[in-house]
């Protein structure tokens, strides 16, 4: 088994992955903005849809010019100003705002379509699978090892309980702030985002304190 | 605007590359990670912040956006619980993925709760919060 890499190898690979991503994609990386569109895949692709069907604003303008025209029997009573394409149930803050500010290159107004998405998860997947097998670290395991069964439980039903509902926690927890140690942690922080850096101290610091708790006290 | 095929293929290299990196870090081992969190083990920490530090660099110089975001209702009591449940199940919405793929069975469990928290949150703040989260990653 080796070692893990040295804490700047380390650094400059996820700076690496983050700048690589945002540079070919104009999108930020964040995994679990990809978890909650692929899970919610039905009513992402139905918005996939909709902004494919309105994605050419002159066309939109256009057709909207020939309805009134046909509605009202002019063709000059229509306003030929484009409009502004279908908008997600929920704005992505992070595109929509100061854009004219941002380097055209490195912007975007849509998300990135839903299999890439799905591509970006089954990846990340396999990029460890390779990475385990090549430093000999894969061994079939039915427990999380002795770090967690020192520190959190031993039994096998507690544990179980225990990975559920912190996996239920990080799922909520991240939707609910937008982000997690990817999008907040290193694409935010990254830009400096005043969110960003709140969502990052808070889940940081929270995290410090509970496993504190584990280590000194439970 | 890129093309479909080119987000395809930055998204593959992309988890590949975030695969390979995060488990080599060793981001899935449930006690590397207690001992950056309790600062025992500070190579981890340095590996994350040292990349914050690479990526606010480079991302200036390249005048990537510079937004400023909005601290809306939502961003403090989901990080509170996002921090709570990546010191217990060792895992945030990356890592159960990479612990999966490294033999640690039992992450199957915690990937079943990520999916359950994240539709559970869709869910109340459509029907309660009412939250306009926004969204870090697209």
């Amino acid at each position: 088994m080796s070692t893990y890499w040295p804490w700047w190898a380390g650094a400059i690979g996820l700076a690496l992955v983050t700048i690589n991503h945002t540079l070919i994609t104009d999108r930020s990386l964040g995994v679990s903005a990809a978890w909650d569109r692929v899970l919610h895949w039905r009513r992402e692709r139905e918005l996939e849809r909709m902004d494919e069907e309105f994605a050419d604003d002159q066309a939109l303008a256009a057709a909207l010019a020939a309805a009134t025209a046909e509605h009202f029997g002019t063709g000059t009573g229509a306003s030929t100003a484009p409009q502004a394409p279908h908008e997600k149930a929920q704005p992505l803050e992070a595109d929509t705002e100061s854009a004219a500010s941002e380097r055209p290159s490195v912007t975007s107004l849509r998300p990135a379509p839903l299999v890439t998405q799905a591509a970006l998860l089954m990846s990340i997947f396999l990029g460890g699978f390779i990475a385990a097998v090549a430093s000999g670290r894969f061994h079939l395991r039915y427990d999380m090892g002795p770090g967690f069964r020192d520190l959190v439980t031993a039994d096998s039903t507690t544990m179980i309980a225990m990975l559920f509902v912190g996996g239920v926690l990080v799922g909520f927890g991240t939707r609910l702030a937008g982000g997690c140690s990817s999008g907040h942690g290193l694409s935010g922080c990254g830009r400096l985002r005043p969110v960003s850096l709140v969502a990052t101290a808070v889940f940081f610091g929270t995290a410090v304190a509970v496993s504190f708790l584990l280590w000194k006290v439970i | 605007m890129r093309t479909r095929g080119a987000i395809l293929l930055a998204n593959i290299i992309t988890g590949l590359a975030l695969g390979y990196t995060v488990t080599n870090i060793g981001f899935g081992d449930f006690a590397a990670l207690n001992r950056m969190f309790t600062f025992q083990d500070l190579r981890m920490l340095l590996s994350f912040a040292g990349a914050v530090v690479i990526l606010v660099c480079a991302f200036a110089l390249l005048r990537v956006r510079r937004t400023p975001g909005r601290i809306h209702a939502g961003v403090i009591p989901g990080a509170v619980l996002f921090g709570t449940g990546w010191a217990i199940s060792g895992g945030c919405p990356a890592i159960p993925i990479i612990q999966v793929a490294s033999g640690y069975l039992p992450a199957l469990i915690t990937i079943v709760g990520v999916i359950v928290g994240i539709r559970l949150c869709r869910w109340a703040n459509a029907r309660y919060f009412h939250l306009d989260r926004g969204s870090c990653g697209l």
